[in-house]
């Protein structure tokens, strides 16, 4: 088992005032939250800070905690001394995070007993037939998944209680249809398949919230899809006929003559085939051959004696 | 046989842009709808339909109730703040998309 060091998670020293350990959790909690946050571990951060505030806030928790000693460092493998509790009184309750969701860490729960079984009892009271809790997870999917339809396998892990009412993480994998049509942001709703109940009544509702994973070729806002097309200047001075690769197939395009690059042209409905299919956006970028042959310097002199042409005329110059 | 080799696929529902009663939103959350309507009149979540029976939510909604539900509960927030917060995190989270689509252009312009 690990050793958590509490103040160094909270950014605190050992001899802190009471009032500190709040002042530090309001800041680092903004900080952390992972609603608020964009760092990537923001949420296993914001549960240890949860974890270390729980035990500092309540001075006899927090004498206990002391009472360790100092010199364990935080990761460092630790085991309890015997009866190192003597005359602390908080096993077993006092929890103020409540829901099985707020699984604490092993070191916690050696040193403070379980939250989940005082916050399970709780939950009992509710009633027996109670239907049991939704529960919530993200997947990422590929676009092709949300064009053609597809089956992913996900892995969960749901707490659950076990005969003396500690909560466990159970690992399970699901086989989910992704129907046709999803956008980022849409949740699918799987019934039945969310927590248990505690009392023999129906199970919870599954949701899955939408994510799609980064796309190689095309960029998705919404509904609709960004392709940046790379053509030749005579294709984008001449107009021309060029072949687009979308997630539906390749499709015929038509450049318009005098195009310049960044002009979007639209293919309609070709965006994602939602209930109101989005559109496929090209975006033309121009890419000059390079003159790294006497042929193509020729072809280049060539235009400069011959086109009047001074792309600066608007800045003056 | 190979019936080893077949999986259960669990089919779901997509939900669509008005599909979620205050009951289903309610047992999403895992909260009451006492506080389901207090966001309403914050105007925090708008659902379409006049009357609380009628009222139906989008996925838009779930996402917008449960990061309340978090600001509130974590950090203590009430319910102003909480409007306040998650008109914030959401325009940044489109200037975020933006930047990125953007830097993606114009990396692609260098290549």
């Amino acid at each position: 088992m690990e050793f958590k060091d509490y103040y160094q998670i909270m950014a605190l020293k050992r001899d802190c005032a009471q009032d500190d350990v709040k002042k530090s959790y309001r800041k680092l909690a903004r900080k952390y939250h992972p609603d608020v946050s964009k760092e990537n571990d923001a949420e296993a951060k914001f549960k240890e800070l949860g974890e270390a505030y729980e035990v500092l806030k309540d001075p006899e928790k927090r004498a206990a905690y002391d009472q360790l000693g100092a010199n364990w460092k935080g990761g460092q493998d630790f085991k309890p001394p015997q009866n190192w509790d003597d005359g602390f009184e908080f096993k077993g309750g006092g929890f103020t995070t409540d829901g099985a969701g707020a699984a604490y860490s092993d070191f916690f729960e050696q040193l403070f007993g379980q939250a989940g079984a005082h916050s399970a009892r709780g939950r009992h009271q509710q009633g027996f037939e109670s239907r049991g809790e939704d529960s919530h997870a993200k997947i990422h999917i590929n676009l092709e998944d949300s064009f053609h339809g597809a089956t992913q396998a996900i892995s969960l892990s749901t707490p659950k209680l076990d005969a003396q009412g500690h909560v466990q993480l159970k690992h399970r994998t699901l086989t989910v249809k992704i129907p046709k049509g999803v956008k980022p942001g849409q949740h699918i709703r799987l019934t039945g398949q969310g927590n248990p109940s505690l009392g023999g009544g129906l199970a919870g509702d599954l949701y899955l919230e939408i994510a799609f994973n980064k796309h190689l070729l095309y960029r998705v806002l919404e509904t609709d899809l960004y392709l940046d097309l790379p053509i030749t200047p005579w294709e984008a001075a001449l107009g021309a006929s060029i072949t687009v690769p979308t997630p539906g197939g390749i499709v015929e395009l038509k450049v318009p003559p005098n195009a310049t690059s960044g002009s979007k042209l639209r293919l309609k409905g070709r965006g994602l085939p939602t209930r109101e299919p989005g559109h496929f956006y090209v975006v033309l970028q121009i890419v000059l051959p390079p003159a790294d042959t006497e042929a193509a310097k020729a072809i280049y002199r060539q235009m400069q004696e011959q086109l009047d042409f001074n792309p600066r005329l608007a800045l003056g110059v | 046989m190979n019936s080893q080799n077949l999986t259960l696929v669990h089919t779901g529902t997509v939900i669509e842009e008005d599909s979620l009663t205050l009951g289903d939103l309610c047992r999403a959350c895992g909260t009451h709808a006492d506080w389901i309507i207090c966001l309403v009149e914050e105007s925090i979540l708008e659902p379409q339909g006049k009357e609380i029976r009628a009222w139906r939510f989008s996925g838009a909604s779930l996402i917008r109730a449960r990061s309340a539900l978090r600001l509130q509960r974590d950090l203590g927030v009430n319910l102003a703040g909480i409007a306040l917060a998650l008109d914030l995190l959401e325009e940044l989270d489109t200037l975020r998309r933006t930047l990125n689509h953007l830097t993606i252009q114009e990396l692609g312009n260098n290549d």
